[in-house]
């Protein structure tokens, strides 16, 4: 039956949500944007993410009986991705944990895989990272592209190329990178490689200066005669036979896009509170132009947050919904950044000051419009099936 | 008759100023940007070759080539650094304001309180500060500045324009962006006005001017960031071809062109309309109106068109993005534009038909 509403549970665990994100995101997000480096790995704000139980894996354990707590739905899900990136997007993403490929590793590694690799990350000794590199400086969109070439040396691979923009790469305990056994042969010629810290061959991390989302590293990296041990193969040979390998690297990308468009939605929800809050202290509610503004952002938020709940309640529903997540990414990343843009008008010169939480959000949203898909990838996507694209 | 093409003297002057801009502002940007200042050998050269006096009246020692002159300058020298053409510039749009609403002699008391130009005179309108006046001292409040000293202020309001030579505070920010000028909160607490010039006419006029000038400073950046992504789609090759012969990207890079190229023409005709003394307040009001409007999308698509490149500060086009914001929010924003553009509009029976002396 159709119903719009949330649950009681939903509702308190996005209150929890919003204690957090209050008390922690928030402030770490201004904290790093103002020193313009990412939060260092040794910072007390990640001791305190495993005490509150954060940074764990969801992998059931070896025997498939640890409680990973409760499942939750895709919606559910977007909605806490949504109240997380109201307070800060870029310090959800510094977070620690398998992040990215975890759902890589679970769907396609081995048991032993799944022991060694998210194994640790049960322990909560430390903090720990992972991460996903498939993006190269000659191939983003175009992943079929990538020149990080894989060969076979014994029993074991041999890595050669470089990675850019990888989340977390340098603090990373392994990074999951995509390479090719022949540059020539596309997609079907991809495999991904578990590439633990400290592999000799890897290294040069560089750690970028970039406009927003200051809060996470965004690192590059090179691979240079960098050897990983049969085992480090995902999946293990056998999984190979097939294409296999460039699909699961996509998957990965499938279920991430309703949720930057839910982070889009998060980050466009915070500049309209901001606006409000900056319009009411400096009496300007009763002003037209004021309250036009105001209409027009909230109304562009609202349209964007059904498009993507709608995104995943398909996937709970276990449907189709291949253009809905893209649509969703492409609406939502556009809509926060025209809502932001417009929250800043709202504020006039203050917002010029670059100390103001609008001036960041509008800085921080630009890269949802770019990751896990470009908005014209995202149309390609939709085209594709509404009228028949070609690739 | 209607001619678009400049004379040998400004061109000659824009050849120049594309030059400088190219060799002596694109590559030290960033540097600027740290340092939040231009280096000084870039000023010391920079006071040889003149530029900033192009629109001085010829009695005060500058160029008089006008207000047209002047938007085309400015955008030469934004399209390299924005940031750059500002800190180079002594007088902003404060000295045509003083000559606005109080003639050469009023203009001259800027040159004056500013050693000749030696140091920064600001141009502030009231619709983006907190004023108060009292008898003949103003106490003042500006979130932000892209400044962080200067001689000397103009305040222009709906009644004219003040000058003020002592007492400016600033308070740094970070600014988000035209570091390479600086970025403060300014604060007058009861500073004393040294001179007052009520003319509501010259005021209006002043504004436009205003308005003119930094629209000016806008379209050099967004076409820095219309040209840089451009030409960075026809290098950057995916899916078998460069990226800007996917149609998607191909139409994008034309809309952008179009916008601006359309926005251009708006801001120069005002700028004439300025130097033939025709009635400019509506046309400035409404051109740079436009150019925010552009800017809106123009910043984040040249950002779009670099992908995930454009977000780092490796390539100008992130700067662009929060440039062209920054500057946008000046002058009473865009609100203040069409609600001046509009009221002169809704008084008119026939807002665009031809008009004075075949003026359009
Ligand atoms: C903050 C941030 C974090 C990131 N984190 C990670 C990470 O953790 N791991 C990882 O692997 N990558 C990461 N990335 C990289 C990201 O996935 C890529 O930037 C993205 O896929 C785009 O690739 P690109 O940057 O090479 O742009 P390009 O692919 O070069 O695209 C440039 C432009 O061309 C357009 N374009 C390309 N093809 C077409 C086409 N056929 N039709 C129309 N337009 C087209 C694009 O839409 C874009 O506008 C991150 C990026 C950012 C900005």
């Amino acid at each position: 039956m159709i119903d719009y509403r949330v649950s009681p549970e939903t509702q308190a665990r996005l209150a929890e949500a919003a204690e957090i994100g209050r008390k922690e995101l928030r402030p770490a997000g201004l904290e790093a944007d103002g020193r313009g480096a990412p939060i260092p790995p040794d910072d007390a704000f990640f001791e305190r993410c495993l005490a509150r139980g954060e940074g764990g894996t969801v992998w059931a354990g070896p025997d498939g009986k640890r409680a990973t707590g409760p499942r939750r739905s895709v919606v559910e899900r977007l909605l806490l991705s949504e109240e997380l990136a109201y307070w800060d997007r870029g310090v959800i993403i510094a977070m620690p944990g398998p992040g990215l490929p975890e759902n890589n590793v679970l769907s396609m590694g081995t048991d032993e895989q799944k022991e060694r690799f998210l194994g640790p990350f049960l322990a909560r000794d430390r903090p720990r990272w992972a991460c996903f590199g498939m993006t190269e400086p000659g191939a983003g969109s175009d992943a079929a592209a990538i020149r990080t070439t894989a060969r076979k040396d014994g029993d074991g691979w041999i890595l050669n190329g470089a990675k850019c923009f990888i989340g977390g790469a340098s603090r990373s305990d392994w990074i999951l990178v995509q390479a090719t056994l022949d540059p020539t042969k596309g997609r079907g010629a991809q495999r991904a490689f578990f590439v633990e810290a400290g592999t000799p061959g890897l290294g040069g991390f560089k750690i970028e200066k970039k406009m927003g989302l200051k809060a996470y590293e965004s690192t590059s990296f090179t691979l240079d005669d960098c050897r990983v041990p049969a085992e480090n193969l995902l999946g293990g040979e056998a999984r190979y036979e097939s294409s296999a390998g460039f699909k699961t690297a996509m998957r990965t990308f499938n279920a991430g896009r309703p949720q930057i468009a839910a982070n889009a939605v998060g980050m466009a929800r915070a500049a309209l509170d901001e606006s409000i809050r900056f319009a009411r202290e400096n009496d300007l509610l009763g002003r037209d132009r004021v309250r036009d503004r105001i209409e027009a952002i909230s109304r562009k938020v609202r349209k964007a947050r059904l498009v993507c709940l709608k995104a995943g309640w398909l996937a709970d529903e276990e449907r189709p919904n291949i253009i809905e997540a893209s649509m969703s990414k492409a609406l939502a990343a556009q809509m926060a950044q025209e809502a932001t843009t417009l929250g800043l008008e709202l504020v006039g010169l203050v917002g010029a000051r670059g100390d103001h939480l609008i001036e960041k959000l509008y800085r921080d949203v630009k890269a949802m419009d770019i990751v896990e898909g470009t908005g014209q990838v995202q149309r390609m996507i939709i085209a594709r099936t509404l009228v028949g694209l070609p690739r | 008759m209607f001619d678009l093409e400049p004379d040998d003297e400004l061109a000659l002057v824009l050849e120049t100023a594309r030059r400088l801009a190219r060799d002596e502002l694109v590559p030290p940007m960033r540097t600027h940007e740290a340092e939040r200042s231009i280096s000084k050998a870039l000023s010391a050269s920079w006071d040889e070759v003149g530029l900033s006096t192009l629109d001085v009246p010829i009695e005060l020692d500058g160029a008089g080539m006008g207000c047209l002159a002047r938007v085309h300058l400015n955008e030469a020298l934004a399209e390299g650094d924005v940031g750059a053409a500002i800190a180079l510039d002594p007088y902003g749009p404060a000295l045509v304001a003083l000559l606005e609403t109080g003639g050469t002699d009023a203009a001259r008391t800027l040159v004056e309180a500013t050693d000749g130009g030696t140091r920064r005179a600001l141009y502030v309108d009231a619709r983006d500060a907190v004023v108060r006046e009292d008898g003949n001292r103003l106490t003042l409040d500006v979130a932000w500045v892209a400044a962080e000293d200067a001689a000397a202020l103009v305040l222009v309001d709906d009644a004219g324009a003040r000058l003020v030579a002592e007492g400016l505070s600033f308070d740094p920010v970070r600014g988000a962006g035209l570091r390479a000028a600086g970025g403060a909160r300014l604060r007058l607490e009861g500073a004393p006005i040294a001179h007052r010039f009520e003319n509501p006419d010259g005021a209006a006029r002043a504004r436009a001017r205003a308005r003119l000038h930094t629209a000016s400073l806008l379209l050099g950046i967004l076409s820095a960031t219309c040209s840089f992504s451009a030409d960075y789609a026809q290098e950057r090759q995916a899916f078998g071809r460069p990226i800007a012969h996917h149609q998607a990207l191909a139409f994008l890079i034309t809309d952008m062109r179009i916008a601006l190229d359309a926005a251009r023409l708006v801001v120069h005709e005002a700028a004439w309309r300025v130097d033939q003394g025709l009635p400019c307040e509506t046309e400035a009001a409404s051109a740079w109106a436009e150019c925010i409007e552009i800017a809106r999308t123009l910043g984040p698509n040249g950002v779009q068109i670099l992908g995930g490149h454009g977000f780092m500060a490796d390539y100008p086009v992130e700067k662009h993005m929060r440039e062209a914001r920054a500057l946008s929010l000046l002058h009473g924003g865009f609100d203040a534009a069409i609600e001046d553009a509009g009221r002169a509009l809704v008084a008119t029976a026939s807002p665009l038909a031809l008009g004075q002396e075949g003026a359009l």
